[in-house]
């Protein structure tokens, strides 16, 4: 159960870390805590040894090269919403028939679009908050005691990687990998795309074994 | 990324241990951006799904029938969470969300010349609650899908309409110079149109009383970027004055002046969709130029079925970028690369073994006969060392085999050194592959960039059709060149039915030399850009009185620019302040002007008129090989009309409808004129110019909206039908149909009209709208048809037989291309009358009208000497027109630096950022003329020796608002885009400095007065707007000796800024500026001379005003 709780409490951080990365620009606080964090740091090397950290300061870089990385990234030049990439006509879908939002609503979750300055919740970063959501849930299973209750999580977070996130995120992220400037945007698409493929094969030798006994 | 940091891939190796033996010590609270409401008790006010929230596809639009009311979720819709959670807002349910109902009112797009179609969605619904004019509001502007040429779309400018009617700095009432004040000096008193009108009229009157000649040149209508087809050449037309002035020769004229050569056409108009090569000199069409929004959709039509796409240009555009090909060439020397296209065209043969030359076209539709005949032009030749020797006989093979002769000479490794390709040569062969394999569907505009850049530019367009004509691509077939007359459609000023004259005014009998001086007879347009250095040269009026032109105007009476900025945009700006600045130069001026400028600063009255949505105008653009029109309204006014509301005097229902729903007194041209026309210039009709503004129903007022249209659109057979179908009840179907739509398409799929049988009824041709007797045709020796020219005497072509058939054939003397122009050779040209470039540096000497003042041969690296490329567009930029758009502005800050090549940048240490001073020297008269301070970037996306400064950037004022007396706000002055500078001239030196960001300036007074609501984010305002400097200033005027358009480019010389320099910083020593235009003037021009009887060549039309024979004769002496 220890080793449960310790890995849930790191998939809680990565996903908030990668989601907080691709929802919005980055502040010094943010940076200040992945730098803070050596097993957090150790996984953006690049950025690690960037030269222009020797020579700028972290207002100047976020100014003159992550805002702008983010902009190009998330607002401008790529389309990081489910609906683009799942339908064949390429529309960003905010509307309530999205099956995003339709399992968001299943499951009594809002997205507060407002807030998240996103026009649909099928947006990279709002997914993988919601997987953020979920494990922070299954935790509290955890510390309740409520094993039906994780591996019925662990079901849901199998069937949302499955239908949604996997079906798209990759391609978005290769893309954002490709057309990053700067090594935090770049490898936090690598990241992020990593660890999306290694928490699925997490999530389903979980449930082959630790939830094996669940019916 | 970097390849080297793709190297580093350790993390990866271990990503399968996310988890494992890891423990991160951040909470995920701490990071996690938090976006969700979790197990939130939100109120499903579910409703029936009247909204869809995402249309079904990208291209929806509200069908036709609803656009008089149609229903649309508020715009904050989505981030509320939408209907199926708020319910829609009611009494009952006030947080629900925002129904708006809307009232789509067609319109057409100002910001550019493409005339792209727009809609204004005007919010009704409030209106129709309140019965509140002031409540109706331009909630969006979007494109019109309804309209042939734009299809819907719209490039940034075209939505950002909507910020410029909304501008906080908008001029809200007409102003005149405080009695009293001295030109510039800031000072303004509030007005109404009644007195302008009342004043500018008795003017007016009073000038054209007197009847004489120089009167019939004093009052000049100065246009800047029309947008409409037809009107503003009928203002001074009406009262029988030569006294139009346009913007083209600082804008298009070079090109112009080749395409009429070749085919007396104003420009060519390409079918870009069926194109397989897309042949670009410059980034024009297809990221920034001319009709671009509407080129780029074609453009990538045609690349989605495989065309290919070429850029020749010294700076790597956006179309560049994208392009198949990039071929960075020397500004000003392309007419070297078409003439080695040619060449290789000629001299080579296809894989089969075949000619190049499509000759079933180019024998058949070229004159070459004309040339063969003409001994002495072919002596000529011989004797410049075109060709060994005259052709033995006048066949074609032997007109083929000398122009095999004469174009060899333009050979690969030519071309290389002559457009400095050192290193990348082996482009043009991939070029010429491109060229050959489209066959005869290579589509092009040749426009702007090179042609108005440079002395000579207009061979650009002379020699860049030759080895288009060659391959048959000239023919106006599917996706090849077409010509700008087939296309487009100008019956803005043809309402003449509906007036009591109920006919065009005749012809203009006087020829004004302020806009076409003697020593440009060939200028393709009016001489606008020398204007007040003309007014200002006492000796150059003195000259040319003694050689027999005795009337040349010493001043104007009243100088009308509308929607023009020439302080600003033309080259030169001082001059221009400087004769501004003169009353007894130019007694009286008023801009009709949407906006402040730089020009109203030195204006008597600046009278508001109306942007994109604001205003009546038809316009037609050859975006396409089709015949479309739209047609402008006024959204405010249209909606209340359609609501029930009626103005009080029918012929000012647009002003009325602006002041009655709160805009502002904002009018419109159409309007202006015929009221100040019908009660202020000729009240009682004694000039003769009353009746062709007065209205046929009621001669006691001018006409209005409905009737000018209605028989303007009456012209257009196809219109005028279907309007009758549609609105059968109507007493003007022509008028409320494309009130209604917005756009028409006359007649699609226009090809090859050249191949059009001459149309003929019994023993009657008729051509033109003329009937000509059998009889009276007769057949010249090269098939041409010929009759007697009524106005001008003489002979004038209806037609040409070609390959035993009569048919229209092109716009020429000769009916068919003219690879051999005879009237330029008659005209003092006979070496340019054909494609040529010269050869060597001895004959760049020669023909020096020919070379570019910015050519390598002026140019010294090792004195930091360049060639500087100005014409090139900022595609969210309209030159002068943008500037009261926050969107606009806000996305073109710091986006006009000049960039120098990475390698020239660091040979003279120049960083990105640094400060340079940009020196500029005139390569004729040796002259300098001062400097800009701007922003360098270097950039591998120019070629090295050439800078790129687009001259779209450097607003300025003297004043952040000015005071009205009696008024109790303040009006700001272009606080969105123009800086704060001090600004000194002393008559020969001219400076500008920056004094304050238009942040400060904006922050001022962002509580604005107006369009509150509206302008609530003007403290988002983080730009200080202090990239850019006022280049045009420094820059002299360089009239082409031939064309007679400024020649934009300049030689400069670059050194790092001093310490107390500053961006934006200019000196100009405009005292040498002004020798710098006699220079040119005198020392390139071949004036009319002793003997000369006519002033242009008759079948050239001057543009705008139509003139009698007696105008264009002339008896030079001396």
């Amino acid at each position: 159960m220890e080793t449960l709780k310790q890995d849930l409490e790191n998939r809680i951080a990565l996903y908030a870390l990668i989601s907080r990365l691709m929802i919005k620009e980055v502040d010094e606080d943010f940076l200040k805590t992945i730098e803070s964090d050596e097993a957090i740091y150790a996984l953006f090397p690049n950025y690690q040894n960037w030269s222009k950290r020797n020579d700028k300061s972290m207002k100047e870089l976020i100014e003159a090269y992550y805002n702008v990385d983010f902009a190009n990234l998330f607002l401008m030049h790529l389309v990081p919403y489910e609906s683009f990439y799942v339908r064949d006509d390429q529309m960003i879908d905010s509307g309530k028939g999205n099956p995003v939002i339709e399992l968001y609503d299943a499951l009594d979750f809002r997205v507060e679009l407002e807030k998240a300055r996103v026009v649909s919740g099928d947006h990279i970063g709002v997914e993988l908050e919601f997987m953020y959501m979920l494990c922070k849930a299954q935790l509290k299973a955890l510390e309740a005691g409520d094993k039906e209750g994780i591996c019925e999580l662990f079901q849901i977070q199998k069937g949302f990687m499955r239908d949604h996130l996997l079906e798209w995120a990759p391609m978005f992220l290769i893309n954002a990998k490709k057309e990053s400037r700067t090594p935090l945007y770049h490898e936090g698409s690598e990241l992020t795309l990593e660890f999306l493929l290694s928490d699925f094969e997490y999530i389903n030798a979980q449930l082959d074994s630790f939830c094996a006994d669940v019916a | 990324m970097t390849k080297s940091m793709n190297q580093d891939n350790h993390f990866i190796e271990s990503r399968r241990s996310f988890l494992k033996g890891t423990a991160y010590s951040v909470a995920g609270v701490t990071l996690a951006a938090g976006v969700f409401e979790t197990i939130v008790e939100t109120p499903a006010e579910a409703e029936e799904k009247t909204f869809t929230a995402t249309p079904k596809s990208l291209s929806f639009y509200p069908p036709l029938e609803q656009w008089d009311s149609f229903k649309e979720l508020d715009g904050d819709d989505w981030k509320r969470g939408g209907v199926g959670r708020k319910g829609v807002a009611s009494e009952n349910n006030p947080d629900g969300i925002k129904v708006n109902e809307f009232m789509l009112v067609p319109t057409v797009c100002s910001n550019c010349e493409a005339q792209c179609g727009l809609t204004a969605w005007v919010e009704i619904g409030e209106y129709k609650r309140t019965k509140n004019p002031r409540d109706l509001f331009v909630k969006k502007y979007m494109g019109n899908p309804l309209h042939a040429g734009s299809r819907g779309r719209n490039c940034a400018k075209g939505y950002a309409t909507q910020t410029q009617m909304y501008d906080p700095d908008r001029i809200p009432f007409p102003l005149k110079r405080a009695p009293g004040s001295k030109r510039g000096e800031g000072k303004w008193v509030r007005t109404t149109w009644d007195e302008a009108m009342a004043t500018i009229g008795k003017k007016m009157h009073d000038t054209l009383k007197r009847g004489d000649e120089v009167s019939k040149k004093m009052i000049m209508y100065h246009v800047g970027r029309p947008n409409e087809n037809g009107f503003g050449h009928r203002v001074p037309h009406s009262m029988g004055l030569d006294g139009y002035d346009s913007h083209t020769n600082i804008c298009s004229a070079g090109a112009r002046e080749g395409t009429i050569q070749w085919v007396n056409d104003d420009r060519n108009s390409p079918d870009w969709a069926n194109a397989k090569l897309i042949f670009l000199q410059s980034s024009h069409a297809a990221d920034a130029g001319h009709y671009f929004q509407q080129s780029a959709g074609y453009i990538a039509d045609a690349r989605k079925k495989g065309a290919k796409l070429v850029v020749m240009d010294p700076r790597m555009s956006n179309s560049a970028g994208m392009a198949d090909l990039w071929i960075p060439v020397w500004p000003g020397t392309e007419a070297a690369l078409y003439l080695h296209l040619a060449n290789r065209i000629l001299n080579e043969k296809d894989i089969h073994g075949k000619d190049l030359v499509n000759h079933a076209f180019f024998k058949n539709w070229v004159n070459w006969e004309q040339l063969m005949k003409d001994k002495e032009q072919l002596a000529l030749m011989v004797s410049k060392g075109y060709m060994k020797q005259v052709p033995q006989d006048e066949s074609y093979e032997s007109f083929i085999e000398m122009l095999k002769e004469i174009y060899s000479p333009y050979t690969k490794e030519f071309v290389v050194k002559e457009c400095k390709m050192e290193g990348y040569g082996h482009k043009l062969d991939e070029l010429f592959d491109m060229f050959i394999d489209a066959g005869d569907r290579i589509s092009t505009f040749l426009w702007r960039a090179g042609t108005i850049g440079h002395r000579g530019g207009w061979m650009n367009t002379r020699s860049g059709f030759f080895p288009l004509a060659l391959r048959g691509a000239m023919a106006g077939n599917i996706g090849g060149v077409g010509m700008h007359h087939w296309h487009v459609i100008s019956v803005n000023g043809k309402g003449d039915a509906a007036t009591v004259a109920g006919e065009r005014p005749p012809r203009v009998d006087v020829w004004n030399e302020i806009a076409w001086p003697p020593e440009y007879p060939l200028s393709t347009y009016e001489m606008s850009h020398i204007m007040p250095h003309l007014l200002l040269d006492d000796e150059w009026r003195a000259k040319w009185k003694a050689k027999g032109l005795k009337h040349i105007p010493e001043k104007l009476a009243v100088w009308i620019p509308r929607m023009y900025n020439p302080v600003w945009i033309n080259p030169d700006g001082f001059r221009w302040i400087e004769a501004l600045k003169r009353e007894d130069k130019i007694e009286l001026s008023f801009n009709l002007s949407p906006t402040w400028s730089e020009t109203n600063w030195f204006c008597d009255y600046v009278l508001p008129v109306g942007l994109a949505g604001e205003r009546h105008d038809q316009s037609s653009e050859p975006t396409k090989p089709a015949r479309w029109l739209s047609f402008k309204n006024p959204a405010l006014r249209v909606a209340l009309e359609k609501l029930g509301w009626k103005p009080k005097d029918p012929a000012r229902a647009t002003l009325e409808a602006h002041m009655t729903a709160g805009l502002g007194e904002i009018w419109e041209e159409v309007e202006f004129w015929a009221n100040i026309m019908v009660h202020y210039v000729d009240p009682d009709g004694s000039l003769g110019v009353r009746k062709f503004w007065a209205s046929k129903e009621d001669p006691s007022r001018a006409v209005t909206i409905p009737e000018w249209y209605q028989a303007a659109f009456d012209k257009l057979p196809n219109l005028r039908k279907t309007a009758k179908l549609k609105y059968p009840n109507s007493k003007y179907p022509n008028y409320e149909m494309m009130r209604d739509m917005g756009t028409w398409l006359e007649e699609d799929h226009v090809y090859r009209p050249q191949e059009r049988p001459l149309r003929k009824e019994g023993n009657k041709y008729i051509a033109h709208g003329h009937e000509y007797d059998e009889s009276e045709v007769e057949k010249d020796e090269y098939g041409t048809l010929l009759v007697h020219d009524h106005v001008f005497g003489g002979k004038k072509p209806i037609g040409v037989e070609v390959d035993g058939k009569i048919v229209q054939g092109f716009h020429t003397l000769s009916g068919k291309l003219e690879f051999y122009s005879k009237w330029f050779a008659e005209w003092k040209w006979p070496e340019f009358a054909i494609p040529i470039y010269p050869r060597n540096a001895k004959e760049r000497k020669e023909m020096v009208q020919l070379v570019t003042q910015v050519h390598h041969d002026f140019i010294d690296p090792s004195k930091n000497e360049f060639a500087l490329n100005t014409v090139f567009r900022l595609p969210y930029n309209i030159h002068t027109r943008s500037v009261n758009s926050k969107h606009l502005m806000e996305i073109s800050q710091n986006h006009n630096p000049v960039w120098i090549s990475t390698a020239d940048a660091k040979r003279l240490g120049i960083k990105r950022g640094d400060a340079i001073k940009v020196t500029i020297e005139d390569t004729v008269s040796g002259l300098e003329s001062g400097y800009f301070i701007a922003m360098a970037v270097p950039t591998e996306a120019t070629m090295p020796g050439v800078l790129a400064c687009s001259h779209h950037a450097g607003r300025w004022k003297l004043k952040n608002a000015v005071e009205i007396p009696g008024f109790e706000h303040k009006l700001g002055v272009l606080g969105l885009g123009a800086p704060l500078y001090d600004m000194t001239m002393d008559g020969k030196i001219g400076t500008l400095k920056p004094k304050q960001g238009l942040n400060e300036g904006m922050q001022a007074r962002k509580d604005t007065w107006q369009f509150k609501e509206y302008n609530k984010d003007l403290d988002n305002i983080w730009w200080d707007g202090l990239s850019g400097a006022w280049q045009n200033a420094v820059a002299p005027s360089h009239p082409d000796p031939i064309a007679g358009n400024h020649a934009w480019h300049q030689k400069v010389r670059i050194e790092k800024a001093g310490p107390d320099d500053v961006i934006g910083d200019i000196y100009v020593n405009y005292e040498n500026n002004f020798k710098v235009y006699q220079a040119w003037r005198d020392k390139l021009t071949r004036p009319l001379a002793k003997g000369d009887k006519l002033r242009r060549p008759v079948h050239m039309k001057r543009p705008a005003v139509p003139l009698t024979l007696k105008a264009y004769s002339v008896d030079i002496t001396g």
